[in-house]
């Protein structure tokens, strides 16, 4: 048994969900019979991945689902070696280059070259060249971004690259020139109250559609996470009532618990207590910039108007930190004590004014 | 024992050659000496010329039945003898160590010999506080024999002659085996009876100053070692480590807690030592020496004195060195002489007014300007180091206005909230101190800012310096240059936050949580990716949407560490305003101790990657190297790509 997520992943560009404008386009893309590299970008959640693999299906037909991971040793011109995790089938290979860390640059070129070198067996009845996919370019160095370029260009006529992206505001734009930008954007409610809908009726339960709404804003429309979601609703409880509890993650109820803990007190006993909780949160894996902005959105909500801009301001200005700088724990804390001097004076100033 | 004894004896008799063949005329003296060196000699592993000489001077001075000896001696060999193994205390009195120190020793020492089990203590503190005199002279006043191990200096040549190689054999065994075989020994058998030997002392003292290399390494075998001493031992055994200040600090190397509790070793810390004492000492020294010199020395003032004093920072040894080289006449001249007259008087209207300079404000940085001779860095723990930041100590009011007057208008009013006075510390100073890097120094300051700070506001204002300095050191290309500002921002930045200056008493210091976290973070999120591979999900989205729903989900796993993983990962105690992180307290005198995650980090920041072997060394390792998704892809697994 797999999760939904999965079984019920669409497989080819004729049965995706939404976008169908989109899938059709793709699809008189592959049959043109050659395209160029491509930069597919938007959201989490949005079905970036699946739209490409159902591309793939189209270009190669269903060999392309036969994956395997493999474990690759790569050694770095400094002699150091750098695993890493690719996922392949005969036509095509992907890697998360952004695994290597700061050697990301060495594996693409590695990568791409090994599989760039060798031609296809037949390409009477294939296609000329293989697809190698890129994910989370964003996260890529400088460095490697440039390698990427030049990469492309040496390899065209073996090769094509499919990049994958949540934004293109960090990929540099001499890539982004040469590729062709595909954006994926979220699914809209009703879609992915519809996909939900469609999948339970496959499982054979049925969703109330309050439920499914429910789920589908709960989400933010992340069809991932709304599909997650669904499936830990079922587990919660069947038959679903409408009115039930969508269940949230641990760590955001967490985070919400943090957020009250600031709005409630503003004290340096309380930052030191905060900022037990942040070293939590970051031991359970959840990223900084994912912390970051959870807490900026629930602190937000508690805030007044006049307040919002404010701490808004301050919220870019400590994530810019955050980027730059190497230990997350001084933005993420000192973000934490200005909101709480904001506040603080803030509620202050209120209670005066209230008692004049 | 004989193992030992012949290879060694060579070498003992080539040392003591070595040493002064002077003593083959007064085996009488050789012998009244102090049992340690009869135990040296005895094992044969005796190295420094040092000691010796020191006790003929010694004796020299005592007994008046060497009184031959000391004419025969050359007046030029007695000058070049150092002061300090000249001067070295003989009694209790002359000792520069606390009484309470002392006499802590003592009964300690009472107390274990008298039992007839093995007893282990141990004696830290900075070098040249006395550890080693301390233990000499309470042997001496006890009736006990020392017996000293020192690293056997066996250094024949490996490629001599095969016969050579074969007569020598047995002394080739490790220096390892040769310490426990030194214990053994001592433990076991007394020393010779030797005509002359005065009062029966059977009872005796093992003391190791010097460890075998090897224990560094491997901390363990020391730690073998000493159980079975601890089981079969008569006698007690006593430990000399210095503190250092790095952080290899070897008596935590050595002598970690765990294994001082299981063999009950006491440990007695001395401290650096005080001032007043080590000026009494001092002006002992030079009163003798001048008297001695009948003028042709002059007597070194006070002040000088002083300057020495302070700038040992309470190394009794190197404040005696200085004053011995200080003191030391420049006959080659006349004009040397005069320069020599000259140079205490001007150095003693400094050094005067420095004292009182001194004694007004309290000041701690003087003694940096003119380092007194052979001066030695001063150096702080890093808990004082904290302390001194954390802390925030201004010049208080009356001084304050002397000094506004002194630089002229103060700021203007919209900044007046800007105004502090005059800090008593030098940050800069502090840090450089404390030998630290001031990435790590920030980490400390950082995990302690908050409890020193009573409102928000300045909490606010710490915090955001605290943010600029990180920010300073975050390329690492630039970090070596930029550290340094780096900590002065943070540093500064946290003083001068600091605007309440209540004094908020003793407050705990803990180590920093964010090594840790850090690590952890790194860690899980490797082996998140690892073991969730299958799912091909960005690590974001694994971590934050999948593993949390997974751990909602009965989601039937594929193996055990997936499952222990998601019930680690993907779960969190919903503890309303949990207690803090488990804190490690940081503990006077304690070195910061990073150095792995140091390494890590930088590793790291280099773009070595050092992150993929934290998850192969954590991690299971996969059996095969391909993983098939899904059943039916079994027929594919012999493909290769090329």
């Amino acid at each position: 048994m797999s999760l939904w997520l999965d079984k019920y992943r669409p497989t080819s560009l004729g049965k995706l969900d939404y976008h169908k404008e989109q899938a059709t386009q793709l699809k008189n893309l592959v049959q043109c019979g050659d395209f160029p590299h491509l930069l597919v970008y938007g959201p989490s959640g949005a079905g970036k991945k699946t739209r490409i693999m159902c591309l793939l299906r189209e270009l190669y037909g269903a060999g392309v689902e036969k994956l395997r991971i493999e474990h690759q040793t790569i050694v770095a011109p400094s002699k150091k070696k750098i695993e890493i995790n690719t996922i392949a089938s005969n036509y095509h290979l992907e890697v998360n280059p952004s695994d290597a860390g700061n050697q990301d640059r060495v594996v693409i070129q590695e990568l791409i070259k090994t599989v760039a070198q060798s031609q296809q067996i037949q390409s009477s009845t294939q296609r000329e060249f293989k697809v190698v996919l890129l994910t989370e370019v964003d996260r890529l160095t400088k460095d490697a971004q440039h390698a990427l370029r030049r990469t492309m260009e040496k390899y065209m006529g073996t090769c094509r690259l499919i990049l994958c992206s949540t934004s293109t505001s960090k990929v540099i734009g001499p890539i982004r020139s040469r590729c062709l930008a595909i954006r994926v954007p979220l699914p809209s409610t009703e879609e992915v109250c519809n996909v939900l809908t469609s999948v339970c009726k496959k499982e054979g339960l049925l969703l109330p559609p309050e439920l499914a709404k429910q789920i589908s804003e709960k989400s933010g429309r992340n069809l991932r996470k709304a599909l997650l979601m669904c499936e830990a609703c079922r587990v919660q409880q069947y038959p679903f009532s409408a009115d039930q509890d969508v269940p949230v993650t641990d760590w955001e109820v967490y985070l919400r618990e943090t957020a009250n803990a600031i709005v409630s007190q503003q004290s340096p006993q309380r930052l030191l207590e905060v900022r037990a909780r942040l070293y939590e949160l970051l031991t359970h894996c959840i990223p900084p910039d994912v912390i970051m902005k959870g807490l900026v959105t629930e602190l937000l909500s508690n805030c007044d108007g006049q307040l919002k801009t404010e701490v808004a301001h301050m919220a870019a200005y400590y994530e810019h930190r955050l980027q730059l700088g190497s230990k997350a724990i001084y933005h993420l804390e000192a973000f934490t004590a200005k909101f709480m001097a904001i506040y603080k004076k803030f509620m202050e100033d209120g209670l005066d004014a209230m008692m004049f | 024992m004989n193992t030992i004894s012949v290879g060694d004896k060579a070498a003992s008799s080539r040392l003591n050659h070595w040493v002064d063949p002077s003593f083959t005329d007064f085996p009488g003296e050789s012998f009244s000496l102090s049992g340690r060196r009869k135990g040296s000699q005895v094992l044969g592993s005796k190295a420094e010329p040092k000691r010796p000489q020191k006790r003929k001077g010694e004796a020299g001075r005592s007994n008046p039945h060497t009184l031959s000896y000391l004419l025969r001696e050359s007046a030029q060999r007695d000058q070049d003898e150092p002061w300090v193994d000249r001067y070295s205390p003989r009694s209790q009195v002359e000792l520069a160590v606390h009484k309470k120190k002392i006499e802590e020793v003592e009964n300690w020492i009472r107390v274990h010999t008298n039992t007839s089990e093995g007893n282990i203590l141990l004696l830290t503190g900075p070098s040249g506080c006395g550890k080693t005199a301390t233990v000499q002279v309470l042997a001496q006043e006890l009736g006990l024999r020392v017996q000293e191990w020192a690293n056997p200096t066996n250094l024949e040549p490996y490629s001599s002659s095969q016969h050579e190689w074969r007569m020598n054999s047995f002394s080739f065994s490790s220096q390892l085996a040769q310490f426990q075989d030194f214990l053994l020994k001592t433990n076991k058998y007394n020393c010779l009876k030797m005509v002359g030997d005065g009062g029966p002392t059977d009872r005796k003292l093992i003391l190791v100053e010097d460890f075998p290399n090897q224990f560094y390494r491997q901390p363990g075998s020391l730690h073998d070692i000493l159980r079975r001493f601890v089981k079969t031992s008569r006698c007690p055994l006593v430990f000399i480590v210095s503190d250092s200040l790095s952080g290899d600090s070897s008596s935590r190397v050595l002598f970690p807690r765990e294994i001082q509790e299981e063999l009950d070793i006491s440990n007695i810390s001395f401290n650096p030592v005080a001032p007043t004492t080590m000026m009494k000492v001092l002006t002992r020294i030079s009163t003798l020496e001048a008297g001695k010199s009948c003028g042709k020395m002059c007597v070194s003032d006070q002040a000088v004195l002083a300057t020495l004093c302070l700038g040992s920072s309470g190394d009794i040894r190197s404040a005696i060195n200085s004053l011995q080289f200080s003191s030391l006449p420049d006959t080659s001249l006349e004009k040397g002489l005069w320069r020599m007259k000259e140079r205490p008087v001007t150095s003693l209207g400094k050094a005067v007014s420095r004292m009182n300079q001194r004694k007004k404000s309290k000041q701690t940085k003087e003694p940096e300007d003119e380092q007194a001779i052979g001066g030695k860095d001063a150096s702080l723990f890093l808990f004082r180091a904290l302390g001194k930041i954390l802390h925030c100590k201004r010049r208080n009011h009356e001084g304050a206005e002397a000094a506004e007057c002194a630089s002229g208008p103060g700021l203007p009013s919209h900044l007046f909230q800007h105004h502090r006075e005059t800090l008593l510390v030098d940050p800069e100073l502090v840090v450089e101190r404390s030998h630290m890097s001031a990435e790590f120094f920030n980490l400390y300051l950082h995990q302690n800012y908050v409890d020193f700070l009573s409102e928000v506001e300045d909490v606010e204002r710490a915090s955001e310096y605290l943010s600029d300095a990180d920010l300073l050191t975050a390329d690492w290309t630039s970090r070596s240059t930029m550290g340094d500002y780096g900590s002065s921002v943070a540093t500064r930045g946290l003083l001068h936050s600091n605007s309440r200056q209540v004094s908020v008493g003793f407050r705990p210091l803990h180590k920093p949580n964010w090594l840790l976290v850090n690590k952890k973070h790194r860690e899980k999120c490797l082996a998140a990716q690892f073991l969730f591979r299958s799912f091909c999900l960005t690590p974001v989205s694994l971590q934050t949407e999948l593993l949390p729903y997974l751990a909602k989900l009965t989601h039937p796993m594929r193996n055990q560490a997936q499952i222990a993983f998601i019930q680690d990962v993907g779960q969190m105690l919903q503890r309303r305003f949990s207690a803090r992180l488990k804190l490690e307290a940081l503990t006077d005198k304690e070195p910061g101790q990073l150095e792995t995650d140091t390494e890590e980090e930088k590793e790291k920041e280099e773009g070595q990657g050092a992150a993929e072997e934290g998850l192969l060394g954590s991690q299971p390792q996969p059996t095969t190297n391909q993983v098939l998704l899904e059943e039916e892809d079994l027929i594919i697994e012999e493909y290769t790509s090329d």
